[in-house]
């Protein structure tokens, strides 16, 4: 063998030249396409950027035989055809070399996508929910596809703000009753436990994936940690997707998608928009009814006007307390941090919302608590008692709608836990809506704790309105 | 790994002779997890270091002028042949573009795709871009900026 140092440069060319044009890979795939780039080097897998003659791009893969052993061509990730998953081109074989060629998804990788603009909220689960549609093509087929290496790197966002998912190295077709995985696959962080071998994977571990990289999207990282907080709502659509059983998360990644747009207090907008927009096509107001749908589709809970969603609990509080000063003009909630009295929620109620102060104060003395247009509240309290966050809530949302909290509401829930239904009814409405963000405490909550649910409520329904 | 039938090289071994650097693995160890300035406050500095005109390295690099003007006031990206026209045009060696592409976010110069060995090859003998297109156009490849080959 030659000694390397003695090449002249021009036998150094020479030299590159023939190492190339002697390489591994199939002379057909060399004869239609140039390889532009290397994207990614794997254990016996490199991803290639390539172009055809026309100078078309495309991904190639390209797999060493002796690490991979590849079936012959796979006619169910080849008849994948969905805008946002890259199509099979071609595929190429010699005897040490597998090539697959897939279009190329042109767009920027999530992390760096993320890490460039400060994402919000309201970005992120759109962002999201695109994901779960292109998640819920793979896994609602005949033969379900689990792609298992769902993070940011492997999700585009294209320039027209659709959202790709890219990379099905690993992603195999679900064998029901197969024997458990025995490679793991997947990436560390976003890999669901049962990756790692436990049983065989199914759906769910898409599912996990999805709820790491929500969390990263929110928080920065794809790991827990107690001292970031994240917007409630959002909080139980991850720990939902990432319970460490797979019985105990989400089934379906529909329902994932349903939880996210449900987390995002825009949801109850368009729910409003619906109902306001049938009762309207019956009596043919079509005019009005747009207007309706216009401002609620245009409607941002993350805006000025609405729940702030990247704050701290303190932030919010302090937040909450001039939000009410300023709108009520009000002293009532000075000293945020002192214990809330049944007698300040009156006041509130009497003073800032104009309600009758004998309807406020009188309540009924006998029987199980119950609506009645007599009184406002359904239980008999004493003005020094402290709040519970449930009562608190109640009176926020009755005091907008009592349509809300009224009996035929009741008729939605499937038990009854011993609490009064008019109250269980509205912590529902207030934990979709996002009216409870930030409020943290079951029983004794503070004034700011309670200024804070009443700014959420006029927040909420202002933006509905 | 690639080893030439004919030399009993690997590209490995090629590569290590192209770079200071002893393999893009370690280039890419050493550098992962730092920030870098925009592209455009890094052309500029180096611009200044090396004393160079932005035109005169527009020029050399066979960049259209508008678009050149642009990419130095951060008011363009640049694509991956861009950049490299641009090392060109900079006269830069195969360590000092790679940090180029790693700045402006482009995949590195690669030991296993034969072009970019080629350019990494001209690269290191300090090519104008016009020599490196002909090397490329010799062989085969297709040139930098786009222009299809025969």
């Amino acid at each position: 063998m030659n000694s390397p140092r003695a090449l002249n440069p021009d036998d150094l060319l020479d030299t590159i030249v023939a190492v190339y044009d002697y390489g591994d890979y199939p002379q057909d795939f060399l004869a239609s396409y140039d390889i532009m780039e290397c994207l990614g080097e794997g254990v016996g897998c490199d991803t290639f950027l390539v172009q055809d003659a026309e100078e078309s791009q495309f991904i190639a893969k390209c797999y060493d035989k002796s690490v991979w052993e590849l079936e012959g061509s796979d006619d169910i990730l080849e008849s994948l055809d969905h805008p946002n998953l890259p199509k099979h081109i071609a595929r190429f074989d010699n005897d040490t070399m597998t090539v697959v060629v897939r279009t190329f998804m042109e767009g920027t990788p999530l992390d760096r996508y993320a890490n460039a603009k400060d994402l919000d909220e309201q970005e992120i689960v759109s962002i999201c929910a695109k994901l779960c549609d292109v998640i819920g093509y793979l896994h609602h087929r005949a033969h379900p596809i689990i792609h298992r290496d769902i993070k940011p790197a492997n999700v585009i966002v294209r320039p027209d703000g659709s959202v790709a998912l890219i990379d099905f190295d690993i992603a195999r077709v679900y064998r029901a009753g197969s024997e458990t995985d025995t490679r793991f696959f997947g990436t560390v962080a976003y890999a669901p436990p049962e990756q790692y071998g436990f049983a065989q994977t199914d759906e769910r571990a898409d599912i996990y994936s999805l709820g790491v990289l929500l969390r990263f999207l929110l928080t920065g990282s794809p790991r827990q940690n107690k001292n970031v907080r994240v917007y409630r709502p959002l909080e139980k659509v991850i720990s939902k997707c990432t319970a460490f059983d797979p019985a105990k998360r989400y089934s379906d990644i529909d329902q994932v998608k349903r939880a996210l747009l449900a987390a995002n207090p825009q949801s109850q907008g368009l729910r409003i928009a619906g109902i306001v927009v049938a009762a309207l096509v019956v009596f043919g107001l079509l005019g009005f009814a747009g207007v309706q749908i216009y401002r609620a589709v245009t409607w941002s809970p993350f805006n000025s006007d609405a729940i702030p969603a990247v704050l701290n609990d303190e932030e919010r509080i302090a937040d909450a307390v001039s939000y009410m000063k300023d709108k009520y003009n009000t002293d009532l909630f000075d000293n945020p941090d002192d214990l809330a009295t049944v007698g300040l929620l009156r006041h509130v109620l009497i003073d800032l919302y104009g309600l009758d102060r004998d309807y406020v104060y009188s309540f009924q003395e006998e029987g199980l608590p119950g609506e009645s247009d007599d009184y406002f509240m359904a239980w008999g309290w004493d003005d020094d008692q402290t709040v519970r966050k449930e009562t608190a809530v109640y009176a926020a949302v009755k005091v907008h709608d009592p349509k809300l909290v009224a009996e035929d509401q009741w008729s939605k829930l499937p038990d009854d836990n011993g609490e009064y239904p008019g109250a269980r009814v509205a912590m529902l409405f207030a934990d979709e809506t996002g009216i409870t963000t930030g409020v943290n405490r079951p029983y004794d909550i503070t004034k700011g704790e309670l200024a804070l649910v009443f700014a959420n409520a006029d927040r909420v329904f202002e933006a509905a309105e | 790994m690639h080893v030439a039938k004919t030399t009993g090289i690997t590209t490995r071994e090629l590569w290590a002779r192209l770079f200071k650097a002893p393999s893009i693995g370690s280039y890419l160890d050493e550098h992962s997890g730092s920030t870098f300035p925009p592209f455009s406050d890094y052309i500029e500095r180096l611009c200044e270091e090396r004393g160079e005109k932005r035109e005169s390295v527009i020029n050399r690099a066979g960049i259209e002028r508008t678009f050149g003007h642009r990419l130095f006031n951060g008011t363009r990206n640049p694509s991956r042949d861009t950049v490299l026209q641009l090392a060109f045009g900079f006269g830069l060696d195969c360590d000092e573009t790679q940090q180029l592409l790693k700045i402006a976010q482009m995949s590195a110069l690669h030991p296993k795709v034969k072009r970019d060995a080629v350019i990494a090859y001209c690269l290191n003998n300090g090519s104008s871009l016009m020599d490196a297109q002909q090397t490329l156009y010799d062989n085969g490849l297709p040139l930098l900026g786009g222009a299809k080959r025969e």
